[in-house]
Formats: C-alpha cells, sequence, structure tokens
C-alpha cells in the first residue's frame, strides 16, 4: 500500500465522515425533539386525569378559569385545582408559566412546544387546563464513536486490500471501503445522505484514479510557503463571507415568516422576477426598481463625470491662481462621511425649515414638497450623489491631464489646431484611458449608495425612489423580517453586478487591444 | 494650454466659474458650521451661511448627555466607535499582510481567483451579507455586541487591505529580498526583519482608510445595535433627527466632532488614494 492510498482514503472518509456526522445530529435532534414531545403529551394527559404526571416535570396543574380580584378588578388572578392561588408573593417558580400557558390555551388552543430548554404541554379538560411543563436530561444521545470507528477501520483494510492488487480494484476498494458509512447515514437520515456520501467518495476515487490528488498535493507541497501566507486571510475570508454568503445563496430558497422557516423552492425568485402581480407602474415590481437602479446610476455616473473633468480642464489652466486653495476646497464634499452628507442634505431639502426651499423663497418662487413626487424626489437624492461624488472624478481628471506632455500642444499650437482641436484629439484621447476605471469603480459605488436613498429621500414617495440595495434591506428588516425574500433579492443584485462587471472588464479589455 | 494670457473677458468668466463652483460647494457644509454653533432645534431659518447668534450650548449638551445609568453617552459612543474600528483595522492589517505579500511575491495556483474574490467581495454591497450576517449573528448572540461589529467589519476590510498591500508591495524592489535569499536567509526573516520595516509606509496608509472606512460605516452599525450604550457615532447622530423629534443643532455640533478627524486624515492620505483606488480595478 502506498501513500497514495492513505491520501485519498483519507480524503474520501473525511468528506464521509462530515456527511454522516450531519446526518446523525439532524436524526438525533429529530428523535430527541419527537421523544421529549411525546413526553411532555404523555405528562399533560396524566394532569388532567388528575394524577401525578412521570418523568421530567418541573411544574403541573390544572388551572381553573381566571377569577376577578376584589382590590384590581383589571388584573384577573387563577387558581390551581388544588386551590392555590398562582402568582404573588409566595408563588412557586414555575407559576407564570403556568398562568401564560393557561391563557394561551383558552385564547388559541392547547398546545406542546419548546420554549428555551423546557417543553410546555396543555390540554383542555373539565375544570379548565392542564399543564405540564418539563425539562428534559441535558444532553441527548451520545455520538456513536464505536460504530464510527469500527466502519473506518473497516473501511481502511478494504481498501488497502483494494490497492494491494492496483488498477481498478484500487478504486472499487476505495469506494466500497470508505462508502461503508453511507449504511449509517442512511438509517439516520435517508437515502439522500447516502447519495450524499456515496457523491463525495466516488468524486474522490474518480479525482485520485485521474491522478488529480497526486497533482493538488504535489502543489501544495511547492507553494506551501505561499499557502502559509494565504492561510490566515484566506481561513477568515471563508468563514466571514463565503459561509454568509453560501446560506444567503440557500435562506433565497426558504421563506420566513413569523420566526419560522419554510422551503419554497424558487418562488421568491419567481415572485420577484414575474414583479410579484404588481404593475410595471408599481414601486414593489422588480423591474421598476431595477429601472430607476439604472437611472440612478447612469445618471449620477454622468454628471460625476461631466462636472468632474469641467473642473479638471479648468483647474489645469496655469495662468489661474489660487488653483490649490480651489482644489482643496473643491475635494470637501469627498473628505465628509457620506452618511453625514445624506443627512445634511436630507435636512437642506425639507419643506418647511430646509434651505433649499428658504433659497427658492427668496427668489420668489413657491415652496416644493420635495419628497412627495418621484420626479423632485429622485432630483433631490440626485443633486446629494452629484455632490458627493464629483470629486473623485475631478481628481482622477486632474491626474490624467497632468500627465499629458506640455509640447504635444504647443506643436498643435504650431499646426494651427484650434481650442476645440486640441481638446477634441489630445485633451479626450488622453483623460479615457485614465477615466474609464474611475467609472467604472464610480457606477459600483453608486450602485450600492445605500445611504444617500435611505437618508435622504428614503424611498418616499411610497417606495419609489428605492434602488435594489434598499429594496433587499427593507424586505429584510422593514417588511416583517421576510429574510427569504431579502436573500433572493440579494442572489438578483449580486447577478447583476457580477454581468455588469463582466461587461464593464470586457469593456476595458476591447479598448485597450 | 498656451502660455500667453487668454483675453480678459474669459478669465474674468473663469474665476467667477470657479468661485461660484465652488462656493455652492461649501454652502451645505457652512450651514452645518452655522447651525452648530447657533440656537434651536430647526435646520435653517435662513438661508445664509452667517450665525445671526452664536452659542456653544449644541456642543456642550451633545458632549454633557447622559444615559439612563449615568454614563455619558457622546464619549462612550466616540469610544465605541473609535474601538470598532481600530480592532478592525488590527484585524485586517493582521491578516492582510501576509496574504498581500504571498499574492504580490509568489505564483501558485489560485492566486489569480484569490485576487479575483478579493476584489469581488469587496465590490460587491455589504447589503448583500447583512442579513445572512444578521441571522448568525443572532444565533451567537453577538448582536447589539461590538465583537459582532467587529466581525462584520472584517468582511470588507480584509479585502481591501489585501488589495491595498499587495499594489505597496508590488511597488517595492525586490532586490532586497533576493540578496538576503542569497545570503541564506530563511522565508520568515526575510518576510519579518526585511519586507515588513520596508513597507510600513504602505501599510499605516492602509490601515489609515481601513480605519476611516470602519469609523463612517452607518447602516451595518445601525441595524445591528439597538442599545444607546452599544451605539457608534453614526447611530447616534442619525437618532437625533429622528422623525417627529428632529435636534438640528445637536445632530449639527456632532456632525463637526464627528468629522473633523477623519478630513484631517483624508487631507493627509488622498494623494495615496486615487492611485490605490484605480490600481486595484486597472489591473483585475
Amino acid at each position: 500500500m502506498t501513500p497514495r492510498y492513505v491520501r485519498a482514503y483519507g480524503l474520501a472518509v473525511s468528506a464521509a465522515l462530515i456527511v454522516a456526522a450531519a446526518a446523525f445530529v439532524r436524526y438525533r435532534n429529530q428523535s430527541f425533539e419527537h421523544r421529549e414531545l411525546e413526553r411532555a403529551r404523555v405528562a399533560v394527559s396524566a394532569v388532567a386525569t388528575g394524577s401525578t404526571p412521570l418523568g421530567h416535570t418541573v411544574a403541573w396543574g390544572v388551572v381553573a378559569p381566571p377569577e376577578a380580584t376584589p382590590r384590581y378588578p383589571f388584573l384577573p388572578r387563577r387558581r390551581l385545582a388544588s386551590g392555590r392561588v398562582l402568582g404573588g408573593p409566595s408563588a412557586a417558580p414555575g407559576d407564570k408559566l403556568l398562568y401564560d400557558a393557561a391563557a394561551r390555551t383558552e385564547k388559541s388552543g392547547p398546545f406542546i412546544e419548546f420554549a428555551d430548554d423546557l417543553v410546555i404541554a396543555t390540554a383542555r379538560c373539565a375544570s379548565g387546563t392542564a399543564v405540564a411543563v418539563s425539562r428534559p436530561p441535558a444532553g441527548p444521545e451520545p455520538v456513536p464513536y464505536l460504530v464510527l470507528i469500527g466502519l473506518v477501520g473497516l473501511g481502511a483494510a478494504i481498501a488497502a486490500a483494494g490497492a494491494r492488487r492496483g488498477g481498478n480494484a484500487a478504486s472499487a476498494g476505495l469506494v466500497v471501503g470508505a462508502g461503508g458509512l453511507a449504511i449509517p447515514a442512511a438509517v439516520w437520515s435517508g437515502p439522500i445522505a447516502a447519495g450524499l456520501v456515496m457523491s463525495a467518495v466516488v468524486s474522490v476515487a474518480w479525482a485520485e484514479q485521474r491522478g488529480w490528488l497526486d497533482r493538488a498535493g504535489a502543489a501544495l507541497v511547492r507553494n506551501r510557503v505561499a499557502y502559509s501566507y494565504m492561510a490566515p486571510a484566506g481561513a477568515a475570508m471563508l468563514l466571514l463571507v463565503a459561509v454568509p454568503f453560501a446560506m444567503g445563496l440557500v435562506l433565497g430558497f426558504y421563506d420566513h415568516h413569523a420566526g419560522t422557516w419554510r422551503f419554497v423552492g424558487l418562488r421568491n425568485f419567481i415572485d420577484i422576477l414575474s414583479g410579484g402581480g404588481h404593475s410595471f407602474a408599481d414601486p414593489l415590481n422588480f423591474w421598476f426598481t431595477l429601472g430607476v437602479t439604472v437611472a440612478w446610476t447612469g445618471l449620477n455616473v454622468a454628471l460625476h463625470v461631466a462636472i468632474g473633468v469641467a473642473l479638471a480642464l479648468v483647474l489645469r489652466q496655469p495662468w489661474l491662481r489660487l488653483r490649490g486653495v480651489y482644489r482643496t476646497l473643491l475635494i470637501v464634499p469627498w473628505a465628509i462621511p457620506n452618511y453625514i452628507t445624506a443627512l445634511i442634505w436630507a435636512g437642506m431639502f425639507q419643506r418647511e425649515y430646509g434651505a433649499v426651499n428658504l433659497l427658492l423663497g427668496h427668489l420668489g418662487l413657491d415652496k416644493v414638497s420635495w419628497f412627495s413626487s418621484w420626479a423632485t424626489a429622485f432630483a433631490a437624492n440626485v443633486t446629494t450623489n452629484t455632490w458627493l461624488g464629483f470629486p473623485f472624478m475631478m481628481v482622477v481628471a486632474l491626474g490624467a491631464l497632468e500627465s499629458i506632455p506640455r509640447d504635444m500642444y504647443e506643436a498643435a499650437e504650431v499646426d494651427g489646431a484650434r481650442a476645440w482641436q486640441r481638446l477634441r484629439y489630445i485633451t479626450l484621447p488622453h483623460l479615457a484611458p485614465a477615466l474609464l476605471p474611475a467609472i467604472a469603480l464610480g457606477s459600483i459605488w453608486t450602485f450600492n449608495m445605500f445611504n444617500v436613498i435611505y437618508l435622504v429621500s428614503d424611498g418616499r414617495p411610497g417606495g419609489s425612489t428605492d434602488i435594489l440595495v434598499t429594496e433587499a434591506y427593507r424586505w429584510a428588516f422593514e417588511r416583517g423580517e421576510r429574510y427569504g425574500m431579502a436573500a433572493a433579492y440579494a442572489t438578483l443584485i449580486f447577478v447583476v453586478l457580477l454581468l455588469w462587471t463582466g461587461f464593464g472588464a470586457r469593456l476595458r479589455r476591447g479598448r485597450s487591444e | 494650454v498656451n502660455r500667453t494670457r487668454p483675453q480678459r473677458w474669459l478669465v474674468a468668466a473663469t474665476y467667477a466659474l470657479v468661485t461660484v463652483v465652488t462656493a455652492a460647494t461649501l454652502y451645505p457644509v457652512a450651514l452645518v458650521l452655522k447651525k452648530a454653533f447657533e440656537p434651536g432645534r430647526d435646520f435653517a431659518l435662513s438661508p445664509s451661511p452667517i450665525p445671526r447668534a452664536f452659542t456653544a450650548d449644541n456642543v456642550l449638551q451633545l458632549i454633557s448627555a447622559r444615559s439612563g445609568s449615568g454614563d455619558l453617552l457622546f464619549v462612550r459612543q466616540a469610544l465605541n466607535s473609535a474601538l470598532v474600528a481600530l480592532i478592525t483595522t488590527a484585524i485586517a492589517v493582521t491578516l492582510a499582510c501576509s496574504a498581500a505579500y504571498a499574492l504580490s511575491r509568489y505564483r501558485f495556483p489560485g492566486r489569480q481567483s484569490g485576487l479575483a474574490s478579493f476584489l469581488i467581495v469587496q465590490m460587491f454591497p455589504a447589503v448583500l451579507l447583512l442579513m445572512p450576517l444578521y441571522v448568525v449573528l443572532d444565533r451567537l448572540r453577538l448582536l447589539n455586541s461590538l465583537a459582532g461589529l467587529i466581525l462584520v467589519y472584517s468582511t470588507t476590510a480584509v479585502p481591501f487591505c489585501v488589495w491595498s498591500l499587495k499594489a505597496y508591495f508590488d511597488s517595492l524592489p525586490r532586490a532586497l529580498e533576493d540578496a538576503a535569499r542569497i545570503d541564506g536567509a530563511s522565508h520568515r526573516d526575510i518576510f519579518f526583519r526585511i519586507v515588513l520595516p520596508l513597507a510600513r509606509p504602505g501599510i499605516a496608509v492602509t490601515a489609515l482608510f481601513s480605519f476611516m472606512t470602519a469609523w463612517n460605516e452607518f447602516i451595518l452599525a445601525s441595524t445591528f445595535m439597538t442599545d444607546e450604550l452599544s451605539y457608534t457615532l453614526p447611530v447616534l447622530l442619525k437618532s437625533y433627527i429622528g422623525e417627529y423629534n428632529a435636534h438640528w443643532g445637536l445632530f449639527a455640533a456632532g456632525a463637526v466632532l464627528t468629522s473633523i478627524p477623519v478630513m484631517a486624515l483624508f487631507y493627509f492620505l488622498q494623494r495615496y488614494l486615487v492611485g490605490g483606488l484605480t490600481a486595484g480595478s486597472v489591473k483585475a
């Protein structure tokens, strides 16, 4: 047996063990819940018939309907069948649980469920509501280490036997040996878990046979220094980004409602992409929001570039005094934290005491309710974002203009080129390569500009100025925790951005070739 | 651009234009400065940027506000902000230094996809990861804790630092490392004794940017933090201008106090910023 097979078997068994362990945990939690709920049901029916419940019941009793108290008629009290009043100065610790469970049962029927580490069960009976609160013993079934160790050892022997014969027998030994773990997985969690185990094992055997494992192992050894430098950041990104990202993708297939998750397949995506029954002019329609987002991004970037380049062309004139001062003052908007900028402009666009309306008043114009129509609200957002974004383009353009050799202009002038010809044939062609990456970056910033939309117009009127990112946020945190919809939305945003950056990269490559 | 001065009217028009644009740009800033030192809760009673009365009440009230349990709120929240930003930066820079070095100096399978994924993560909106992280932090009982916020900020800070430091390492000459290698220095010695000391300016700039980003972050903080004592400054400032009881005087005072340190940093650093930002997107 060569080290190759030790490695292949180790890999296959690790993958199989992970799946089997997950299958076991699932099985254990389910059977634990099932068993404890069943015990609670037995306990409560014992309480209802007046006998003492067995097991881990910590508080129980038949709770009578509420009765008014003489002193505080608005505070009804309840008694146990034994006559003891629930609550009060000498209350037993479980009294509040009994009281609340009885009240809930009278309102919406009997229930059996987990509440933190307790199980509460109720049932109706002749003299009121039977309630049993039990505390299941801590630590459900232990992991069956012996079974797993036995299977892994047996599998190792089979794989070793296969490896000794070599060729196809080696692969077969690997699959049979490591695939043994499919049996407990099937017992615990059914055929899907077994299938996962088998497919993991088979793909390892396949990779081994094709020599991929050899190559990967050799690469790992050859580049061990580089990989050891990468490891800390790589592990952190895996944990902090890849896991939540994968979770986000999966959550998109679930519906979250009132604290419970339910698998709904593609329904969230279908709801979003079909507009969910809303017309195209309805802000809740995905395509409407996408349209607003595209208009928002396009208009802002165009304004940033136009204003930034124009100012850069002016600021570059050598005869302009105080150029440095103007430059310093003009990048103030970039230096201010953008949430503060957004809040300032939200204040400036207020109806009564907003500076914009006060200025309009001085010019003899009427006050405008900026956030009561789409066009003015959108204009307010764009104004804010333009103010905040043009300095970046201006700085980039100034940098690019400085790198244009002056003698090109002198030569052009000698040849009799007019000012606009110099602009058209010298300045702009030199600006473009520097501006393209800045435009790509700026368009992504604007696409994702949550703060301006959320803090200035806040989607008003009626969500119509929301862009995709604010819409996704609202699904999660402002519309009854529809995490599933929010996750599906986020996935779609991811796709849109991926298409956009792919398109942008292709555009840039095309230019440079 | 010709050496001779153009016609007078053109010069005059240019000065007028630049002055008007600059004035328009500074106008909102002037209004906030005015509001910070003017009495009253409303945003503006007149559009003039010159205060009619001067008072330090807003600043004093902001700084001396106390929570129900007697803590000084502004100080506490400034400390929260600083703590979160500092620890995030420390984590991100530490993790990023070695990764950026590997990406800059070594060629290994997975390098391209590693670079691409660090870039993509940096470009995608935080809101995308917000919701799964919220669910995870809720389970881990880390909502409302500074530790949770630090974890969340690290998701964007690490890739940013990796790219920024990689660009810096790329610009360092390799001759010293090669010489050390010939003299028999180990990989670890080269990294810790030669590369890191050489990269100090780049590390400092990267750290300061990462600090600024965390200091300025609003939406994640306002979603994860619901307890007054664990607010960071952006959440506090937003809370002063709620829909029904806005106090613009306090907001303006807070905005001025919060912005001044980062604006100073920004002016100190901006010449590094443009190069770093565009370098990342050009090379991708």
